[in-house]
């Protein structure tokens, strides 16, 4: 009887380990990729914050030779762009909002929108830097204020991209599956994270870097 | 029922989503708007002060609703405010030491 006694603790034991180690992974009873996934994201306000600054310091400085990013900007034209981005944040929740309700075609009609306005922003992000250096001769090196609206902007048009791949491979995995599985599922939602994120960040850059810039 | 759907029972519904985005466009042009007026009558700080009020209004807008956040657990809130708090904390006293960002007072 000992002896049984003494065994049947052993396969509690092993199951109580794994139910421990089970938790320890789960102890704050949020998924491990999305708590990373916030962590992450609020990390990158610091690197956009490092940038926009940066912006702030030499934009505002008067006496470099050459054209100045707030003498060319075209604020209609990026209201439209930012306007297109604001947009592809609504498609992009109606995307999770249509796989939490097991609407396959409407997720995958959804990302391929946001995807798509995605991409119309990056466009816009290429006529915009091809006016500026073809119509004003205001390149990378024309001066520091120049070289840090370049590198705002061109960083953020460079997570947009990302992000646009990420949508596009979601879609892909949706068309190839015959739709997006539950471990998909939180990908979407990992990835919706990413995008609403490069949304706010646009946010910030139209009304600092482009709304509030004073031209020299 | 698990508190998981109920969570998902509190999100937005996809016709309150497209409230949300009519807002935030709306939002958007009002700023716009304003930066015009500011170049016709010189608003001077009031410009200032009601283009990044509209801007924290429109952040606070996606990342409560479209993000939800403000369906989450209160930890991933104290988490993202937290590296938001820092960023911004820090920049802005870099900014003033640098005569960026003029600091009034004394």
């Amino acid at each position: 009887m000992g002896s049984s006694i003494r065994r049947a603790p052993v396969s509690d034991v092993s199951q109580d380990i794994a139910v421990e180690h089970h938790e320890e992974h789960e102890s704050t009873g949020i998924d491990n990729r999305k708590l990373g996934m916030w962590l992450f994201l609020s990390s990158e306000f610091l690197l956009f914050g490092a940038l926009i600054s940066n912006y702030l310091l030499y934009s505002n400085r008067s006496g470099f030779a050459g054209t100045y990013p707030a003498d060319v900007y075209d604020i209609p034209f990026t209201s439209v762009s930012s306007f297109v981005l604001l947009m592809s944040s609504l498609t992009m929740v109606l995307a999770h909002n249509a796989l939490s309700t097991g609407d396959q075609n409407g997720t995958r009609t959804w990302l391929f929108a946001t995807a798509a306005l995605g991409a119309v922003f990056l466009g816009g992000q290429v006529f915009e830097f091809t006016e500026f250096i073809v119509q004003n001769d205001m390149t990378l090196s024309t001066n520091p204020a120049a070289s840090a609206f370049y590198l705002l902007t061109g960083f953020h048009g460079t997570h947009v991209a990302v992000g646009v791949i990420m949508l596009l491979s979601l879609w892909g995995i949706s068309r190839k599956q015959g739709g997006l599985s539950e471990k998909h599922g939180l990908n979407l939602e990992l990835v919706g994270l990413y995008w609403h994120f490069v949304d706010i960040i646009w946010i910030v850059i139209f009304t600092v870097v482009y709304l509030l810039s004073v031209p020299q | 029922m698990t508190a998981e759907q109920q969570n998902h029972e509190a999100h937005p519904t996809p016709a309150q989503y497209w409230k949300i985005a009519a807002l935030l466009a709306v939002l958007t042009a009002i700023e716009v708007s304003l930066f015009y007026i500011d170049r016709e009558l010189d608003l001077e700080i009031f410009n200032a002060v009601a283009l990044i009020g509209l801007s924290t209004l429109k952040f606070i807008i996606v990342v409560g609703w479209f993000m939800h956040l403000r369906f989450e657990k209160p930890m991933l809130t104290r988490f993202f405010t937290a590296g938001f708090v820092l960023a911004t904390a820090l920049y802005l006293v870099l900014l003033s030491a640098l005569g960026v960002v003029a600091v009034r007072g004394g």
